[in-house]
């Protein structure tokens, strides 16, 4: 059966009609000897996206019944949908349609319309000589599944667990210690805005255990995932007893694996032992939720206290995010336990970047409590020496410190992260796929990355985190409803890999793996997006990316150094 | 002589450009009706990590007299970093090119984002003058074989 | 009655545009209204955006095209809301459609319209650094790429003058004169709303001298000072001419006080300020006068701490309504009390303010449209907002991005997609 392609240019008014001279285009493309094997239809068209010229092709198309489909005109990312549209109702495969665009790379950047005309012929030649050599791609469609697997039950474990679960979709919800909770379970009162208290952390652990389409594991961990987006097979294990293992199938995993305070010995100006009446924030949370009361480890009320601010912040290389507000909180409970501690507060920053926080911070300049401003700080036991902005060295001592560490990602980050083969990133939590436009999927799809363990965030945060996870599988992962993956992905050429592995590197969605059976790296067409890297990577020339082949951009090139 | 040949040469360079920004840029440069060189032709790829060096090698011996890669600036890769790989190519690539006593300067890797349809132009313009100074590509006048 | 499946979307940034894709995907119609004849919102105005320096356009361009061509998105520009009946599954929407007079349909966006259009005047949205006829784009590289008609400066439509400049020189007939503004009823099972922000009117301050100096800029005038895509196409031109200034102070917080909360973004962008000009004119001064540095993201601080290093000169005052711009020849003085109490000068040409993000101006009218309530700050209030939420006062109505409150593009997606969570269960 022979070749039969219509090409068609679009005048696009005067735009394209005035710069280049399109019988002459005609007239050359229809003479080429080249092309005397292939039936060639040419013809113009005044606009094609309007409504005529779209009717105007699809009866073209279905009257000649083409084999391919070449359109000069604008710009793909004008109105290459709009042909391929076109082509799908016609039922001529969209991957065997190219659009070459005429106007805003030729007609409209070349002033001299002999030479605009020549570089036009020149680009629509090689769009039909690479049209030939396109493929017809077909959508695959994926079975799913809609359940999912969260790990880590603190608040945004289980606030994912509740956005998520219903009659068509079950949560297997896995937590490595015996209890739910996680940090904020411990709270007295919940950051940062004061007036609500742990009730609304109770009221969802009671939802999330009354759950019927929630399943929790306690004491449970993750030993195995493989599988991709809407078919992941993972193993779990129990933290005790590693031989009682659960085999599941789901179709996403979210990550909730949450954080932990830095260790302060690790830092070297803040000396002190056990003995001393130095205590972390979330030591003195937990304090207060047990005896509703800060004190000393003798039992007595601590007369002064100070609040250290950014523990860790240099070291660590970033700023936690919500310690000030939360530390604003505990002078709060200190000055309301009794009006007679004098409390000062040390702090660099005020970081505070909740339209209700500057309110409180306000509320809390106008009582007694001392706010120092400093550049510098060190600590031996209760002894505290600081510069402040005033380059001026002072040392006081205190009956009680309360440090703010910073925040890092929780033990095991890591072994998780291979696990799941998902990045961390140079602050040890969880990467994005994309910073800014997808901040809590992860470069391998399907799975996700909420509350602190993408990054430090309060309880706010992690609910709305939760929340957004939430969107994202609603509106992807649907029950009953098929996947469908990208369809110009590559493929690896049994034939030709010699199994170095190059390619498994450079992939960042992890879309290759090893086949050890055949010697041969393998691309999971579900995975793929398609950029060619690997194809770029592969010294033997192994990898196809299926619509940006070789032979297809050789096609193109001849026609550029004609 | 040599002069009048240098002046009527029209350089042939083929532009390797990344969808997501170099090719929207390009795009941006027809929309503002910039005056851009008919020397390059375009050849469109997903992401500059997709050029190989087999790819690049056969343009030049098919007769480019020069190749410009561009992608996404270092950071805005649409497939993460890819552009850091091309990168890393493209400094091999150079190596190569002297080996085959090509000029590396006839290959050209640039960031040029999707905002910078001004800057496309430049590039390609200054790219263009820079070729026609160097001449034609030896390989396509057969002195190299 | 059976709900509608069908979803509202007020605000056509970064927000509401992710929040109609996901809905999209999900098989909703989706009505997705935007009172500016363009999409994008924001974020679309700056060159770059912190802390990975990434090209906006890069990053927003492919998304608006995917709103323009999504099949189930009914995009409607130069658009507001006007009235909102019934609840949650059921609401009955009236949408005020403003006429482009320029046909979506035929209109190629070949942008030779604009050229014989004898009228000139400011563009608003190139924060009047430019200048626009009365058919016009806001920017090259808008989208929608077709321009719309000022109704009230155009000849022909204002009565003014028979005028039809603009009409001979369209060679698709896309113009019509007589478009009229419409009312469009939509049903809608729910509402997000999107409206993103304004900035704190810097001419409230007069001790910063915006509006007085013509060497005093506000943040986003900078950043389309600075947009290739922009005015002067990047190119540093101050207003009165003088090319690329030797010392710059940016001076962070402006309106933090009087608006009373700080807004989570502008440190960042007044260190990615220092950035741009430090890579653009690497021998001028630059200065970061800031009370508290304010980096709340796991990868602010490395940002921050390499401008420090590269780029800028810190400055410590801790009190910024203190501050004292003033003339000084031709250059500016900048007065503040340092952390010692004491006053100090800095001499610059240029000055750029850091403005508080503030609610956009119809929040309140939207507020009474939607029956929702306003916080004490003017953004949309939001249920338990001591712990996190998108859900508005009243059932079915949701707010996300900067309409909740002034935040960065990752945050303003979060809400974007815990929004269209509780969308769809609404729905269900
Ligand atoms: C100077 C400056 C620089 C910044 N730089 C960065 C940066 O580098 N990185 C970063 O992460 N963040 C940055 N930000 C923050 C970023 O701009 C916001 O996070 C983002 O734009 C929020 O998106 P949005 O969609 O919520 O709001 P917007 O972008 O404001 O979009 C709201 C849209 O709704 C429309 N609208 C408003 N009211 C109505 C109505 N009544 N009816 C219909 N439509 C309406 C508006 O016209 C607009 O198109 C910056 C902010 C500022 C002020
Ligand atoms: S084309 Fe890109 S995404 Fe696909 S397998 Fe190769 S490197 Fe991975
Ligand atoms: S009618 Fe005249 S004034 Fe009005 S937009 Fe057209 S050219 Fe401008
Ligand atoms: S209105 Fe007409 S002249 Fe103006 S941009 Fe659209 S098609 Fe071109
Ligand atoms: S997508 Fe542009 S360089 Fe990778």
């Amino acid at each position: 059966m022979g070749e039969k392609i219509g090409i068609y240019i679009c005048e696009c008014g005067p735009n394209i009609a005035n710069k280049v001279y399109i019988d002459k285009i005609i007239e050359k493309i229809s003479s080429i000897e080249a092309y005397k094997n292939k039936e060639l239809v040419i013809k113009n068209h005044k606009l094609l996206c309007s409504i005529d010229g779209k009717k105007f092709l699809e009866e073209e198309i279905k009257q000649n019944e083409f084999t391919h489909l070449v359109i000069a005109a604008c710009s793909p990312k004008d109105h290459e949908s709009t042909f391929i549209n076109i082509c799908k109702k016609t039922h001529l495969n969209p991957y065997l349609f190219r659009i070459v665009n005429i106007r805003e790379q030729c007609a409209w950047i070349i002033s001299d319309r002999d030479e605009a005309t020549e570089k036009a012929i020149q680009y629509i030649r090689g769009s039909i000589n690479r049209v030939s050599y396109q493929s017809p791609l077909e959508e695959k469609k994926l079975d799913s599944n809609p359940d999912v697997l969260v790990i880590g039950g603190g608040i945004a474990g289980i606030e994912t667990a509740l956005s998520l679960a219903s009659k068509k979709r079950k949560v297997y919800l896995i937590e490595k210690t015996s209890k739910l909770g996680g940090k904020s379970a411990k709270f007295r009162k919940l950051l940062p805005r004061q007036n609500c208290n742990t009730d609304v952390i109770q009221k969802k652990l009671l939802d999330v255990e009354e759950n019927n389409h929630i399943q929790i594991f306690k004491e449970t961990e993750l030993e195995k995932a493989i599988g991709f987006f809407g078919n992941f097979e993972v193993i779990l294990k129990n933290v005790k007893d590693n031989n009682l293992k659960t085999e599941l199938r789901v179709g996403a995993i979210i990550v909730a694996s949450g954080f932990k305070q830095l260790n302060t010995s690790e830092l070297p100006k803040y000396e002190y032992t056990q003995d001393d009446d130095v205590y972390t924030s979330l030591e003195i949370e937990e304090m207060c939720s047990q005896n509703g009361k800060v004190l000393l480890k003798s039992g007595e009320e601590p007369r002064s206290i100070a609040l250290i601010h950014c523990v860790g912040r240099e070291e660590k290389g970033y700023c936690s995010q919500i310690c000030c507000n939360y530390m604003l909180k505990i002078a709060q409970y200190l000055e309301q336990q009794s009006s007679d501690i004098k409390i000062k507060e040390f702090y660099r920053d005020l970081c505070l970047p909740n339209k209700d926080d500057q309110f409180f911070l306000e509320n809390l300049q106008n009582s007694a409590i001392d706010f120092i401003r400093i550049k510098d700080i060190e600590i031996k036991g209760n002894k505290i020496k600081y510069i402040g902005t005033d380059d001026t060295k002072k040392e006081i001592e205190v009956d009680m410190l309360i440090l703010a560490p910073a925040m890092e990602a929780e033990d095991g980050a890591t072994e998780l992260a291979e696990l799941l083969n998902i990045q961390l990133d140079e602050t040890g939590f969880f990467q994005e796929a994309h910073q800014k436009l997808n901040p809590i999927a992860t470069s391998t799809d399907g799975i996700f990355i909420v509350g602190a363990a993408r990054g430090p965030s309060g309880i706010s945060e992690s609910i709305l985190q939760a929340q957004a996870v939430g969107g994202e599988i609603l509106t992807q992962l649907i029950p009953g409803e098929k996947i469908v993956p990208e369809v110009k992905v590559s493929e690896v050429l049994e034939a030709l890999c010699k199994g170095c592995q190059t390619c498994l590197n450079v992939c960042t969605y992890g879309a290759i793996y090893f086949d050890e059976d055949r010697g041969i790296s393998v691309v999971n067409e579900a995975i793929c997006r398609g950029c060619g890297n690997c194809m770029g990577s592969c010294p033997s020339g192994a990898i196809r990316s299926k619509h940006f082949t070789n032979p297809q951009l050789y096609q193109e090139m001849v026609e550029a150094l004609r | 002589m040599g002069e009048v040949k240098i002046n009527n040469f029209k350089p042939k360079i083929v532009g390797y450009l990344c969808n997501w920004c170099t090719y929207a840029a390009a795009d941006l440069a027809g929309a503002s009706r910039l005056d851009i060189k008919p020397s390059i032709n375009v050849i469109r790829v997903m992401c500059s990590s997709r050029i190989d060096q087999n790819l690049i090698l056969t343009t030049f011996f098919g007769g480019a007299d020069g190749i410009l890669i561009a992608g996404c600036h270092p950071g805005d890769c649409h497939y993460d970093k890819g552009n850091y790989y091309a990168r890393r190519r493209y400094a091999l690539l150079k190596k190569v090119l002297e080996t085959l006593k090509l000029d590396p300067e006839r290959l050209q890797l640039s960031w040029i984002s999707a905002a910078e349809g001004k800057r496309y132009a430049t590039v390609v313009n200054e790219f263009t003058e820079r070729i026609r100074k160097l001449g034609p590509n030896p390989i396509n006048n057969n002195s190299y074989f | 009655m059976s709900k509608s499946n069908s979803v509202l979307v007020i605000g056509a940034g970064i927000t509401g545009m992710k929040a109609s894709l996901m809905l999209s995907n999900a098989g909703k119609k989706v009505y997705l209204i935007e009172k500016l004849p363009l999409i994008g919102g924001n974020i679309i105005k700056n060159e770059e955006c912190f802390p990975n320096l990434e090209c906006s356009t890069c990053m927003v361009a492919p998304i608006q095209q995917d709103i323009l061509q999504n099949q189930n998105v009914e995009v409607m520009t130069l658009s507001t809301v006007e009235k909102v009946e019934g609840e949650v599954g059921n609401f009955t929407v009236t949408i005020n459609k403003k006429a482009r007079y320029v046909s979506l349909i035929d209109c190629i966006g070949c942008g030779m319209c604009y050229d014989p259009c004898p009228v000139v005047l400011k563009n608003e949205w190139e924060e009047n650094l430019a200048e626009k006829k009365a058919i016009y784009v806001p920017c090259p590289g808008s989208l929608p790429n077709v321009p719309t008609i000022d109704p009230e400066s155009c000849l022909q439509l204002s009565g003014k003058q028979n005028c039809s400049a603009c009409v001979e020189a369209c060679d698709f007939g896309a113009i019509d004169f007589s478009e009229k503004d419409e009312k469009i009823k939509v049903y809608v099972g729910a509402i997000i709303v999107a409206t993103g922000f304004d900035l704190f009117d810097a001419t409230y301050l007069p001790n910063f001298g915006y509006g007085k100096y013509p060497g005093v800029y506000t943040a986003m005038e900078f950043e389309r000072l600075f947009a290739s895509n922009g005015p002067t196409s990047g190119e540093l031109i101050l207003r009165d001419g003088v090319k690329t200034p030797e010392s710059i102070a940016i001076i962070h917080c402006v309106g933090r006080k009087d608006q009373g909360y700080c807004s989570a973004v502008c440190c960042m962008c007044s260190f990615k300020y220092a950035h741009f000009l430090n890579q653009k004119i690497p021998d001028a001064k630059v200065y970061n006068i800031y009370s508290d540095i304010c980096v709340p993201d796991k990868s602010y601080q490395k940002f921050f701490e390499n401008v420090k290093r590269e780029s800028t000169e810190l400055v410590f005052q801790p009190s910024t309504d203190k501050i004292k711009v003033t003339k000084n020849g031709s250059g500016l003085d900048i007065k503040y009390l340092n952390g010692k109490g004491m006053e100090e000068t800095i001499s610059a040409n240029m000055v750029i303010l850091s403005l508080a993000m503030i609610p956009g101006k119809e929040t309140s009218h939207l507020s009474k449209v939607l029956g929702i309530n306003k916080d004490t700050k003017g953004f949309f209030l939001t249920q338990n907002r001591n712990i996190g939420s998108v859900e508005t006062t009243k059932s079915g109505i949701f707010v996300a991005g900067c309409a909740e409150g002034p935040k960065d593009v990752q945050n303003s997606i979060i809400q974007a997609e815990a929004s269209v969570s509780k969308v769809i269960n609404c729905l269900e």
